[in-house]
């Protein structure tokens, strides 16, 4: 969708240097002919305003997306996980392993800690 | 998340906006609006307007770009916008003079030489 808009905007800039030129090579026509500028033709008008148009309409979908000002708009779309998600917290060591002696599996210090994948 | 509070009028409850979608929004319109003002003085000048007829052009700009952040915000234009009335006029004569620089730029490339 957004390359879609470039090509709006390339284009319109192309139409609009072109209007440019044929308005330059009116008035040096204008020139040689030794006529009086009063206005310029009405398709090099019509062709310039329209590629405005178009830059513009492009310009204003490249610029970025607006986000939505209300203060709960996006801490609305915040799930559980993304708030629960707090790593001091973290348990890697638990009492209750003193009270059942039978099951407790003595570690043999930080070098198994370090090696547990979690 | 930052909140500024901000209230419309006294009398009513306060709003809490958000500053970073707000700054957001303030840059992109202001992009736009330089956009808008070098390419329409470009328009000027190809269109070799002089005068008051210019400035009016200036102003018909304006409200195209504009109304165009209306079409593009659609109906709940309240969500990305603080008021309307001062999206069109914020920066209005700032944005005017890079317009008359690019005016009288092309006006000279086209029309002078």
């Amino acid at each position: 969708m957004s390359s879609f808009h470039k090509i709006i905007v390339f284009v319109g800039y192309i139409s609009l240097f072109h209007s440019a030129f044929s308005a330059a090579q009116h008035r040096s026509y204008l020139r040689i002919t030794s006529q009086e500028f009063t206005t310029l033709p009405l398709d090099i008008v019509v062709q310039a305003v329209a590629s405005l148009f178009a830059v513009m309409w492009g310009v204003l979908n490249i610029a970025g997306n607006l986000r939505e000002i209300p203060a709960a708009a996006e801490l609305n779309t915040l799930t559980w996980e993304t708030q629960y998600n707090m790593p001091s917290f973290a348990i890697f060591n638990h009492r209750g392993k003193a009270v059942n002696q039978s099951k407790y599996v003595p570690s043999s210090g930080k070098a198994e800690l370090e090696n547990t994948e979690l | 998340m930052s909140g500024t509070t901000k209230s419309k009028d006294n009398k009513t409850e306060p709003i809490a906006y958000s500053e970073a979608a707000l700054r957001n929004n303030a840059i992109v319109v202001e992009y736009c609006r330089t956009s808008m003002a070098a390419l329409s003085g470009s328009t000027a000048g190809v269109l070799g307007l002089t005068g008051l007829n210019g400035f009016a052009f200036y102003v018909l700009s304006v409200i195209t770009l504009w109304v165009m952040f209306m079409i593009k915000a659609g109906p709940n234009w309240h969500k990305y916008y603080v008021s309307r009335q001062s999206l069109l006029t914020n920066g209005f004569f700032g944005a005017l003079f890079t317009y008359v620089l690019f005016w009288t730029f092309i006006y000279g490339m086209v029309h002078v030489y």
